[in-house]
């Protein structure tokens, strides 16, 4: 008894007070992502550390990430409905808004990565339908308007499960193809061009819908462990089976299809593929992506979900899902800058990059990149952004709510049934 | 006949691997009639060996003018490389706003006033040959040199002597001479005359004759580009010649 009443101002304090510092420091970290974007408009994409031979970087391999990362929770919703897994259909909701903040923030992504980014308007005066990019934008949006309608189906159906169980169900099955879409036509702006043989593989677009139900997945996982612990929703053993399932079975996969390039470019050894690969296997200079990927976001996850002992640690499964967006993350940087670091056209001296320092050369044969903090600051101000739009979303749409189709003690808080009894 | 007189020239560039002797004149004069900046290279020429494919075996050296093998058996070439003006362009197919767009003489252009700068041609482009204006250019001192004017065809700005920041650039077979009858000033600049200019749809053009009988060759024609640049090679049979 005594512990119940002590429960309740300290549940009182920690749900009122932590939360505006929470989001304080999310408005400071998105001013300083402005500030750098103002920065940026200033001096041009030069306060970036992109030049002429890799000339994509942050922005577009975080822009590919959070479009994978959009995919879990869409993925997971409609598979709830289309293949009736009843225990991932608390977590619906929770996807639908996560799929919508990240394809939000993807898109906000592309727009300071532009060097006259207020021309963005003659993508829709003069779209030019041979480009992957017009078609990406097209799907981009049709994701976005998908995942707030769907957002709102969810919510209704919450409420009147009997009147919107057609609608919800409809979405679902549209949804699923929906998200592959998204995800496949991200991977063609790189699969399709034959001028990176890095990129240029069949192989992308399965390897991006694979990579993106992971990353997608980990990211709900995680989201659901935060609203377990700062909200009121506990999740039940049979979601995290489920959880854990997805995540290991697309992680397989994910590195199933990494592994498999590998065999095909180390077996067939053409230059300019090997020169590209051999950059980020070991020994190369790039290798650390490889080992983040093969061992951090490969080994050390699957340890964390498979083996029994350390499955059954707490903060096993939260920690497996971040790392493996840690590895996913990794894939998304080497995929981007290895196509640019090794070009197709490869003689001394090289491609001139566009600037002039005295001390070093104005060509590079390889190239370098390093992100500035102009770009850090606007990436993380955008992470703060999708921060706050989850925050905000789950507190005002309550998306983890008990739902009917819940049928264990998904999303109530023992202690609140234990004071109200 | 004279239809075909009056119908558009389909203009094509053919550079003699055997005449260059890597002496950079096309990359400078490039710069000069362009107006390009401090660290921009529309045109560059490349250290390769005799007949060496493009993608067949790393570089002799990151250096240039490193000749390849081991000496005495050295061997050294040179390879100029600009905008390849494909027919089937990468660039063109890639971007979003039709920035980039082939004329029907063959030559591809930039549109200054259009180009969001999403750089998606560059990630494109097979060869390397295209440019971003990062930031505030460092051009050249006491003012513009070459042509500097603007020039637009089609309507469209294609040549304006000091690009906007954060808009892509790149060689643009000097579109503003071609157009009056003049040459590339790159051809006109070369002392070895290893760069000829001239009209594909005239069978006896020069460069009608190189391509088609003088073993002229694309860069990457295994990409399917199709490239109005062509490269005679250092060792070659050409009917006529011995």
């Amino acid at each position: 008894m005594a512990t119940t009443t002590a429960a309740i101002p300290v549940r009182a304090t920690r749900s009122y007070r932590p939360i505006w510092a929470w989001y304080a420091a999310l408005v400071v970290l998105m001013a300083w992502g402005l500030a750098a974007w103002i920065d940026e408009l200033r001096y041009g994409l030069a306060a970036t550390g992109m030049r002429d031979v890799v000339s994509w970087g942050m922005y577009i391999f975080t822009f590919a990430f959070f479009i994978g990362l959009s995919a879990g929770g869409l993925i997971m919703a409609s598979s709830a409905e289309v293949f009736g897994i009843k225990a991932l259909k608390p977590l619906s909701r929770l996807g639908v808004l996560s799929a919508a903040a990240c394809v939000a923030v993807a898109a906000l992504m592309i727009i300071p990565d532009l060097g006259q980014p207020f021309r963005v308007g003659n993508i829709f005066i003069h779209p030019n339908w041979t480009s992957p990019l017009i078609w990406d934008i097209l799907i981009i949006t049709v994701y976005f308007v998908f995942s707030i309608v769907d957002l709102y189906v969810l919510q209704r159906h919450a409420a009147e499960p009997s009147r919107w169980k057609t609608v919800a169900r409809v979405m679902a099955y549209v949804g699923l193809p929906t998200a592959i879409l998204l995800h496949s036509v991200t991977a063609w702006i790189f699969g399709l061009q034959i001028a990176r043989s890095w990129w240029n593989t069949s192989l992308m677009a399965p390897l991006f819908v694979v990579s993106a139900v992971l990353s997608g997945t980990a990211l709900v996982t995680l989201l659901a462990l935060c609203a377990q612990r700062f909200g009121k929703v506990e999740l039940s053993q049979e979601t995290r089976k489920w959880l854990r399932g997805f995540i290991v079975i697309s992680l397989f996969v994910d590195l199933f299809f990494v592994g498999a390039d590998y065999i095909t470019v180390l077996w067939g050894n053409v230059p300019a593929d090997r020169s590209a690969l051999n950059l980020v296997l070991p020994g190369g200079p790039w290798a650390w992506l490889f080992w983040i990927e093969w061992i951090v976001g490969g080994v050390i996850p699957l340890a964390f979900l498979l083996v029994p002992r350390l499955k059954k640690m707490p903060g096993a499964l939260g920690l497996a899902a971040f790392l493996v967006i840690v590895g996913v993350y990794a894939f998304r940087i080497e995929l981007v800058v290895l196509g640019f670091v090794n070009p197709l056209t490869q003689f001394p001296p090289g491609n001139a990059v566009g600037t002039y320092n005295v001390q070093t050369s104005s060509f590079q044969l390889i190239g370098r990149y390093h992100p500035t903090w102009v770009e850090l600051g606007i990436v993380i101000g955008l992470v703060a952004l999708f921060a706050a739009l989850i925050t905000i979303g789950y507190r005002a749409l309550h998306v983890m709510e008990p739902s009917p189709a819940a049928g264990h003690r998904h999303a109530r808080m023992p202690a609140e049934t234990k004071a109200s009894s | 006949m004279a239809a075909k007189k009056t119908s558009i020239p389909h203009h094509v560039m053919v550079i003699d691997t055997n005449r260059c002797v890597g002496c950079w004149s096309c990359a400078i004069a490039c710069k000069q009639v362009n107006n390009e900046p401090l660290g921009y290279f529309w045109n560059r020429v490349l250290t390769t060996a005799p007949n060496q494919s493009t993608t067949a075996k790393a570089p002799a050296s990151n250096n240039m003018d490193v000749p390849w093998g081991t000496y005495p058996d050295c061997e050294l070439a040179y390879l100029p490389v600009a905008c390849q003006q494909c027919n089937d362009a990468p660039c063109v197919k890639v971007c979003p706003v039709q920035a980039t767009f082939r004329r029907d003489d063959g030559t591809v252009l930039i549109d200054y006033n259009r180009c969001i700068g999403c750089r998606y041609c560059m990630a494109a482009c097979p060869y390397g040959v295209r440019i971003f204006n990062w930031g505030d250019s460092n051009y050249a001192p006491g003012g513009v040199v070459g042509y500097g004017k603007e020039y637009s065809t089609e309507d469209r700005l294609v040549f304006t002597p000091e690009r906007p920041k954060g808009v892509v650039e790149k060689c643009t077979f000097c579109v503003e001479r071609i157009d009056v009858g003049e040459l590339p000033f790159c051809v006109e600049a070369c002392p070895l005359g290893a760069r000829i200019f001239g009209d594909l749809n005239d069978p006896d053009s020069q460069v009608s004759k190189l391509v088609n009988n003088g073993g002229g060759e694309q860069l990457h024609p295994e990409l399917g580009t199709d490239p109005n640049v062509y490269y005679l090679p250092v060792a070659r049979r050409v009917p006529g010649e011995s």
